[in-house]
């Protein structure tokens, strides 16, 4: 057994290099108190090698340590959307004006932000549910202390506390529903599970309670309407670059970990006659009717809220749960061209959002407020910020020319193939309803103007900082125009451990 | 026949008959002597001082989850020496990896401060002499007047 594990140990190197790098981290902090610009290098440093190993990854199809932790394409492209977030954030970080209030205990921040990368990768590659079940938990909590990590500020406090407790319940239901599937089926491992479960001796009116309970854990990680309501308190109270990371990568985490559930666990093995890519669930618990009524109520939710708001991050926050919703539909349609949909849009979502979020982070620095109203007269006095949160918003609401419009298009193709055709028009409606809110930015920012002589001299960024814009704007725009090599590689991705 | 559960269930009965029926049958075989010393809270024998519900020091807490963690993962050693001659040196370096893991745990928490347990210093009010000799002073002279 031992020559075993050791094997193993080679295909687990992206996550050994985070934990190394995660210890030498902190042991670095402890040694160097002043400059937490050290420990950024090295959690930055880390972060690359793990991606490096990651990339090797590419092609292999297996599962390691006793079927716990699948190493195969699915869970390679999720790794690569984390750590690449996870490094645009430390880049974020570095000029963030906001953090410098607690720069005594930045060197933590750092670390913890390699310790919340570390979990949201095992998230992508789980495949038994106690492993599911306790890497939610290791990126939690991360997540809450990163969340209140600036703790002198009140709204901090207060979204850390809110998240612990929302996190908390829903953890606590995920795991009830876990012993129940233990306790219908004798196993924790997926492959197993759907093994028990195809001989269809399950009653199905228990797996549905023990599969929607466990969806809460689910739900709670990618903000899903009804299990949402942590997110707005927790995106405004969080330093933005932390927001910015748990919109993207920490719903990266909660969909991959999601898709491998369901499809591992419900796949049912027997239907060969299906088209090529299709895969059909098994009988007794129709959980995809269940995903796409909540697909529906978070993204109709989170858009119509978002209509509301006066505050970026809150605006951003609620259209991360609408954006929540579209990428859900992409799990309902059983096939796939639906997952690979997902990836694509996750891609994209990954430039956009961390865009948008990180424009929000300059402005805020100069101007000291996020407020949507004090984005008046931006489009004159940054006229490069203005023109790229324009392309970020465009591409969010998902029009063309931009990537925003690629991701959803392929999202609505998925659905239209496989008949969801009610699914494909309220989808296509909520994207016109999030024209709206993101439309009111770009009029402050260009049709109206400060009324206050004051405040119209120009903002002037550092060069890095538009350097920085401008890694995130390049592939908005060229993956709108030319995106044939994402979606290659997202339908080569679609590739599970276990699955046909 | 019964099944898994029906004797968990017939477990349960019979644990709730077992306390209520211990309960009742005392009730009707005791004396009945009630003096108002017996309604007293019990404190190992003191005159009780006080709420019992009365603010902890935070610090409590911070040590409290220091040794939580640090006790369930040296829990671990257990069962690793149980089976290590089976597994040899194999098991020899990975329970080394997981206490040198333990350790740098235990150093970052030493540096950080969170074992000291800073006292606060007490305020001494201080008692201003010459205004309350004055005062003093002219209370003798009102109680002359």
């Amino acid at each position: 057994m031992p020559e075993q594990l050791l094997g193993d140990i080679t295909k687990f190197l992206p996550e050994i290099t985070l934990t190394v790098m995660f210890l030498v981290a902190i042991c670095a902090d402890l040694m160097f108190r002043k400059s937490p610009q050290i420990v950024a290098g090295i959690t930055l440093t880390g972060l690359i090698l793990s991606g490096a190993f990651v990339l090797n990854q590419s092609g292999m199809n297996e599962s390691i340590f006793g079927n716990m932790i699948a190493v195969d394409p699915f869970a390679v492209f999720f790794k690569v959307i984390i750590l690449m977030s996870a490094i645009f954030v430390i880049v974020f970080s570095l000029s963030s004006v906001e953090l410098q209030t607690a720069s005594r205990r930045l060197g933590e921040y750092y670390s913890l932000l390699g310790g919340l990368a570390l979990g949201m990768m095992l998230m992508a590659g789980a495949s038994n549910l106690l492993m599911m079940y306790l890497a939610i938990e290791l990126s939690s909590v991360s997540s809450y202390i990163l969340a209140g990590f600036t703790k002198e500020a009140p709204d901090s406090s207060e979204a850390s506390l809110k998240y612990v407790i929302y996190g908390g319940l829903s953890s606590g239901l995920m795991l009830y529903g876990i012993s129940i599937i233990y306790g219908l089926t004798g196993s924790l491992d997926i492959y197993e599970i759907n093994h028990v479960l195809a001989q269809g001796s399950v009653s199905g009116s228990a797996l549905a309670i023990a599969g929607i309970l466990t969806l809460v854990g689910f739900g709670y990680k990618i903000s899903a309407v009804p299990f949402h309501f942590w997110t707005p308190d927790v995106y405004e109270g969080s330093p933005i670059t932390i927001t910015a990371f748990l919109s993207v990568a920490s719903k990266a985490g909660g969909f991959a970990v999601m898709i491998r559930f369901f499809k591992g666990v419900f796949i049912d093995p027997s239907a060969t006659h299906l088209p090529e890519g299709m895969w059909a669930s098994l009988s007794g618990f129709e959980w995809y009717h269940v995903v796409a009524a909540i697909s529906v109520v978070t993204m109709t939710l989170g858009n119509l809220v978002a209509l509301w708001q006066d505050n970026m991050k809150r605006l951003l926050a609620y259209s991360s749960i609408a954006h929540a919703g579209y990428m859900l539909m992409g799990v309902v349609v059983l096939s796939n061209e639906g997952l690979a949909a997902i990836l694509v849009y996750f891609m994209v979502y990954l430039f956009m959002n961390l865009g948008a979020f990180y424009i929000v982070m300059v402005i805020a620095n100069k101007t000291g407020s996020e407020d949507v109203e004090d984005y008046k007269g931006i489009g004159k006095r940054a006229p490069f910020l203005g023109v790229a949160l324009t392309v970020f918003l465009i591409s969010l609401t998902g029009l063309p020319p931009t990537a925003g419009f690629i991701g959803k298009l392929y999202l609505f193709a998925a659905l239209l193939n496989s008949g969801w055709i009610w699914l494909a028009i309220v989808g296509a409606l909520n994207s016109v309803i999030s024209l709206y809110y993101y439309a009111k930015v770009l009029r402050n920012m260009y049709l109206r103007s400060e009324a206050s002589e004051k405040k119209t001299e120009m903002i002037d960024i550092p060069r890095v900082q538009v350097a920085t814009v401008l890694v995130l704007l390049v592939p908005v725009i060229a993956l709108g125009l030319y995106f044939t090599p994402l979606v290659e590689m997202a339908q080569a991705s679609v590739k599970m451990f276990g699955s046909p | 026949m019964l099944t898994e559960f029906g004797r968990v269930f017939i477990f349960l009965i019979l644990g709730v008959v077992f306390v209520a029926g211990g309960l009742v049958f005392s009730w009707l075989i005791r004396p009945n002597r009630p003096y108002p010393s017996k309604l007293t809270t019990y404190e190992c024998g003191e005159e009780p001082i006080g709420d019992t519900r009365v603010r902890f020091n935070i610090r409590f807490y911070v040590v409290a989850l220091i040794f939580l963690i640090f006790d369930v993962e040296v829990v671990f050693l257990f069962p690793w020496a149980t089976v290590f001659k089976g597994l040899g040196w194999f098991a020899f370096f990975e329970m080394m990896v997981f206490l040198v893991i333990l350790f740098v745990g235990y150093a970052y928490v030493w540096r950080k401060g969170d074992l000291d347990w800073d006292r606060p210093t007490p305020k001494v009010p201080k008692y201003e002499r010459g205004i309350g000799v004055r005062e003093d002073h002219l209370m003798e002279e009102e109680v002359a007047l």
